[in-house]
């Protein structure tokens, strides 16, 4: 009996060991991805070129250039910065904030589609999205911003823009080459990206690029802060905040007047951060290494005590604590609680706190059912979800708190002999020491 | 399926247990959830197991099930290699120190200490924070 376990364990890890390996050499899209799209760019170059725009020079004829100066250029992980020039008077003054260094941003559109009431599936990927990306528009037009807040999760960044005459603001994350692949639904489930589709007019580029900036941010506070005071001889000023944790590097400010618009030459800040802080490449932030490592200790620790993995916990307090965008966090957490599960099962075994069929036989037909899951997601939604099951939690906590009570535990026989063989061996080593 | 733990035997509906997994892997992944939380209450209140095997089992449940949804993520290019480089030896030390501390304790305290980590994830499904 003894031998049959032993060999089912090595077929286990086996069986794991042929999922990576198939997970492995499956490469990201990327390389193929790049390569159809050189060959379909040919000599041309590529599609940012195309869709550039001009800046620094006035456009009509009445244009008066507009200045931009700041009073201090280098930053030790964030600080304030005060911005200030001229513009023709009357005008209403923009500034565009971007950071040198680019991350890649991604949205996968599975909304349905207003006009053909389909879900399109399409991934939207870029890797040219400026890691920081800010919009200052003046003080008085805080109203317009208060109520898109109040829009709650469905505000579109376009309509904003448009709401307060800063259209022609946003410049350089439209320069983003975005790549879009239509994906199925079972791609999805396994992580294929798709096809690769044929690049979208500066419009369509225009409008998938709204949408990558918005999700990144998420919240319009993000994205857009009112915070320019106007004097009416046309001269400005703000405070620019650079909150701590964003990332290193050059940025650049650019002021923009409204109406007819100009923009000044670009003025730039150089942004350092020192270690502890380290810089995250794929999710354009820096952070203090120490504080997410013990946070995801005792996390981790929690989580293989309680028989779960702890990445419920992990991924919304990384989000709430530190600057990380939610995405990335996912994608983080769930490798790092893999190994925490992997290394917990191994020493779990161990101490024979595991059951290697009944665990494996469960694990399978979990496996069968996240295939079927995301089919579903059209039948409830993300608050009617929450709802339920957390009562439904509250109702399982609660029962599993009854088995502990002496009550139960004077009915079951079973767990009071467990009860009392971990008693005697609890004797036991103490009697050792 | 008779489970064999510390001298006694545990009559495990395995049908059962499959079928709650199945469900609630549908219903976890619906929205990217992890399934382990719920897996916890399944074995033990469900299958009527006791907390010790239970908390190895369920790992290894939910091991394959979040090693696909790690795969999943990294095609999308939600990883970042520094960020996990920071959380990866926590994770480790996570995994060897837990087990640790669950030799010691009694399987009371560990269905507590499970408990309280399913109100924690109930109250924030439920929005109070």
């Amino acid at each position: 009996m003894k031998k049959g376990t032993m060999e089912m364990k090595y077929y286990l890890w086996l069986l794991i060991m042929i999922i990576i390996a198939i997970g492995i050499s499956f490469p990201p899209n990327d390389l193929w991805a790049q390569k159809a799209l050189d060959a379909r760019l040919g000599p041309e170059g590529k599609a940012g070129q195309v869709l550039a725009a001009k800046a620094g020079e006035p456009t009509g004829p009445t244009a008066m250039p507009v200045t931009i100066q700041v009073d201090k250029t280098i930053l030790n992980n964030g600080g304030t910065i005060t911005v200030s020039g001229h513009a023709a008077p009357g005008q209403p003054v923009y500034l565009e904030i971007w950071s040198e260094k680019k991350v890649r941003a991604s949205r996968f559109d599975a909304d349905v589609d207003k006009n053909t009431g389909k879900r399109p599936y399409v991934l939207c990927m870029t890797d040219e999205m400026p890691a920081y990306y800010q919009i200052y528009v003046p003080q008085d037009q805080k109203g317009i911003l208060d109520r898109v807040k109040k829009e709650g999760p469905g505000w579109s960044l376009t309509k904003v823009l448009k709401d307060l005459g800063a259209e022609a603001v946003c410049s350089v994350p439209l320069q983003a080459k975005i790549d879009q692949y239509q994906a199925s639904l079972m791609g999805s489930i396994i992580g294929s990206r798709g096809e690769l589709l044929p690049i979208m007019d500066k419009k369509e580029n225009a409008r998938r690029s709204m949408q990558l900036l918005k999700a990144r941010a998420r919240k319009p506070e993000k994205l857009i802060v009112s915070a320019i005071e106007m004097a009416p001889d046309g001269a400005y000023h703000a405070q620019v905040k650079i909150p701590d944790g964003l990332v290193p590097g050059r940025y650049s400010i650019v002021a923009i007047a409204g109406g007819d618009p100009s923009r000044s030459q670009p003025v730039h800040i150089e942004n350092q951060i020192h270690f502890p802080n380290i810089y995250l490449a794929n999710a354009g932030t820096s952070l203090n290494l120490i504080g997410p490592f013990f946070l995801s200790l005792g996390i981790a620790i929690f989580g293989v005590l309680m028989g779960a993995g702890g990445g419920f916990m992990l991924n919304p307090l990384l989000v709430s604590l530190w600057p990380l965008p939610h995405t990335i966090v996912a994608g983080t957490v769930m490798p790092t609680v893999l190994f925490s599960q992997g290394t917990g099962i191994y020493n779990y075994s161990k101490i024979k706190f595991i059951n290697w069929k009944l665990g494996s036989a469960i694990g399978l037909a979990m496996v069968a059912g996240g295939f079927l899951g995301p089919k579903l997601t059209e039948l409830i939604t993300l608050d009617q979800f929450k709802f339920v099951f957390g009562w439904i939690l509250i109702i399982l906590a609660s029962l599993m708190f009854w088995q502990t009570t002496p009550r139960y535990l004077s009915k079951n026989k079973k767990e009071q002999a467990i009860l009392k063989e971990f008693k005697k061996k609890a004797e036991e080593t103490m009697k050792k020491k | 399926m008779v489970v064999k733990f510390w001298g006694q035997e545990f009559k495990v509906n395995v049908i059962l247990g499959c079928l709650g997994g199945f469900l609630i892997a549908i219903v976890s992944s619906m929205f990217g959830f992890g399934g382990g939380p719920f897996m916890v209450p399944l074995m033990t209140v469900g299958l009527g197991l006791p907390m010790y095997v239970v908390v190895g089992s369920s790992l290894l449940a939910i091991f394959f099930n979040t090693m696909m949804g790690t795969m999943r993520h990294y095609q999308f290019g939600n990883f970042d290699l520094v960020f996990f480089a920071i959380m990866f030896p926590a994770a480790i030390l996570g995994g060897f120190i837990g087990p640790q501390i669950a030799k010691r304790v009694s399987p009371i305290a560990m269905k507590r200490i499970a408990v309280a980590g399913l109100l924690l994830l109930a109250l924030n499904l439920l929005g109070v924070f």
